[in-house]
């Protein structure tokens, strides 16, 4: 693959926190436009710190990161912002505005939008996220799953190319959880790229087509979902365990599926579609 | 004999009209370990402060009722006495950090040291605590440094080392990797029988593996306390929660109408095997 094909390439990255041990040794991977990528590994695999590289937030100690062609050790942070919004893990760590609305606004303000325009633009964020009834709440105030979605909404409405979501399912219901997907499917139609760091292997089976694993500071698996959750070497290097659905797929014999849906689709072939009841 | 009551409880925050808990009532015993669902927003964490006694201080009070441990309401324990009766780990596991400690082993020190133990006392809870959370490799890392799940660990490993009577987690394993998850889950089930655990969590699968018994909190209320298939199968509990994989590709099968009549739905990945093989038969497969 041709780094001039990605909006984003990692090219032998290596990265060591200040006196720490190398958490990244080499990665090396290039992503394309509108592709929706799952990062997974174990605990402690570096990917928190892959994503902080990918943002500019930390710069790799050899190796290069590129986001649409700009190398992020050579680019500001606040001009790398126009190209890759990252929602970080702990929500209260991003958010600093005394009302949820203004936590909205205050990306698209810093983007040059004013008026009508802006208020427009945190209209329709407020409405994705599903927080339009809180809009002049404290953001603190809030539980949660509802701060993280300020923490998405305030990424959202810059409307980045690039979206950077760190363990975005955590904690979520299962109505939350749709909410999450409803906007990451609306992302990618829209032609955003998206790069979850996701230990929910479900939702990774839900809604990634490609996976790129961690393990060891290196890239262990870099393939499309279901591949990677049909080799069982890749899924024990990377430490992760495979959905139930693919699970029982496997275990009767059937052909592999990865969501319920398609495995109930898939048992209900094989059974002859005799009903029972 | 309940070790810990929640009596008629009702609280909302200051400046809110929703009350969060509605009159609650349900008590713990010994040893049980017990995992509380509820939706995002539907007063997990408040409940699980309150049980831990966290919120009685200051401004936020119960507008009714009480959490009594040994019949005692917490506002009459000293802080002292209370952090070694229960601990509470929180959602945030770098907002848990004394903040004073250089090192892993350091901050599992800190809470015993402020009940002024003798230090070998400390040090033993230090070395039991560091084993049974697997942080052993860790014990000299700065904490700071730490990995989200690493922090998640160590914030239970500190809380273990004060011997509480009641361990109340919310959402422990969000942040943990299968690998460390079942293995934390293994701890924990390893606990003394004793230790009373009260889980709070929305991912089924950990509530599964280490509760018994299951409450599903539901706009201020409990509206199902019992065995973990009776609370899930609760229609509200489905529609807020959702249902496992396992459970939703049967319901799916079953809506079909291609699932045995009488067979129930499984929970479990193991469970679901047992249940699909014999679905299969019931088909003629």
């Amino acid at each position: 693959m041709r780094s001039g094909d990605n909006v984003l390439s990692v090219d032998g990255v290596a990265f060591a926190y200040p006196g720490g041990s190398p958490v990244l040794t080499e990665v090396s991977f290039g992503v394309r436009s509108g592709e929706v990528i799952a990062i997974v590994g174990r605990n402690g695999a570096g990917k928190s710190t892959l994503l902080r590289l990918l943002n500019g937030l930390l710069s790799p100690l050899r190796g290069r990161v590129t986001v649409n062609g700009k190398a992020t050790s050579e680019t500001p942070v606040h001009i790398l912002a126009r190209h890759i919004g990252t929602v970080f893990q702990a929500p209260e760590q991003q958010i600093f505005n005394a009302k949820v609305e203004a936590e909205i606004a205050f990306g698209p303000r810093r983007l040059g939008l004013t008026g009508s325009v802006l208020r427009a633009r945190v209209a329709e964020t407020l409405d994705r996220i599903g927080l339009a009834h809180v809009a002049g709440r404290h953001p603190l105030d809030l539980d949660a799953a509802a701060l993280r979605f300020v923490a998405l909404g305030s990424v959202l409405a810059m409307k980045p190319p690039i979206l950077l979501l760190d363990e975005p399912q955590r904690g979520l219901d299962a109505l939350s959880l749709e909410r999450l997907e409803a906007i990451i499917v609306q992302e990618a139609a829209a032609g955003t790229t998206v790069l979850a760091v996701c230990h929910d292997m479900d939702f990774v089976a839900r809604r990634a087509r490609r996976v790129v694993a961690l393990a060891a500071g290196e890239v262990a698996a870099d393939c499309p979902t279901l591949a990677f959750f049909t080799d069982p070497d890749l899924t024990r290097k990377s430490g992760v365990e495979i959905p139930d659905p693919l699970a029982l797929s496997q275990s009767l014999d059937l052909p592999p599926t990865l969501t319920p849906s398609a495995f109930a689709a898939s048992f209900i072939a094989h059974a002859g579609g005799k009903r029972t009841a | 004999m309940a070790l810990i009551e929640v009596e008629d409880l009702s609280f909302r925050y200051p400046g809110t009209e929703q009350l969060v808990l509605d009159r609650i009532s349900v008590a713990f015993a010994e040893g049980e370990r017990v995992a509380v669902l509820a939706a995002n927003g539907g007063g997990k964490t408040t409940f699980a402060r309150w049980l831990a006694g966290l919120l009685p201080e200051g401004i936020l009070r119960a507008e009714r009722g009480h959490v009594r441990m040994h019949g005692r309401s917490w506002p009459d324990w000293t802080a002292a006495e209370r952090a070694a009766a229960v601990q509470y780990v929180g959602q945030v596991p770098s907002q848990q950090l004394s903040g004073a400690a250089f090192t892993v082993a350091e901050e599992i020190a800190f809470g015993p040291s402020n009940l002024a133990l003798p230090i070998p006392e400390v040090r033993a809870r230090v070395a039991e605590s560091l084993a049974i959370c697997n942080l052993e490799q860790l014990a000299k890392r700065d904490p700071f440094t730490l990995s989200g799940g690493e922090q998640q660990r160590l914030s239970i490993a500190a809380a273990l080392a004060m011997r509480p009577r009641i361990l109340v987690l919310d959402e422990p394993t969000s942040n943990l990797d299968p690998a460390s998850r079942d293995a934390f889950i293994e701890q924990l089930a390893a606990l003394p029988a004793a230790l009373t655990v009260v889980v709070c969590e929305v991912a089924l699968r950990p509530c599964l593996a280490l509760a018994q018994r299951f409450l599903f909190l539901h706009e201020g209320h409990i509206i199902a306390d019992g065995a973990p298939a009776d609370v899930l199968s609760h229609p509200a509990c489905v529609a807020i929660f959702g249902m496992t994989g396992v459970a939703r590709a049967a319901a799916d099968v079953r809506e079909r109408g291609c699932w045995p009549l009488g067979l129930e739905l499984p929970l479990t990945l193991e469970a679901g095997l047992r249940s699909f093989r014999t679905a299969e038969r019931a088909l003629g497969r």
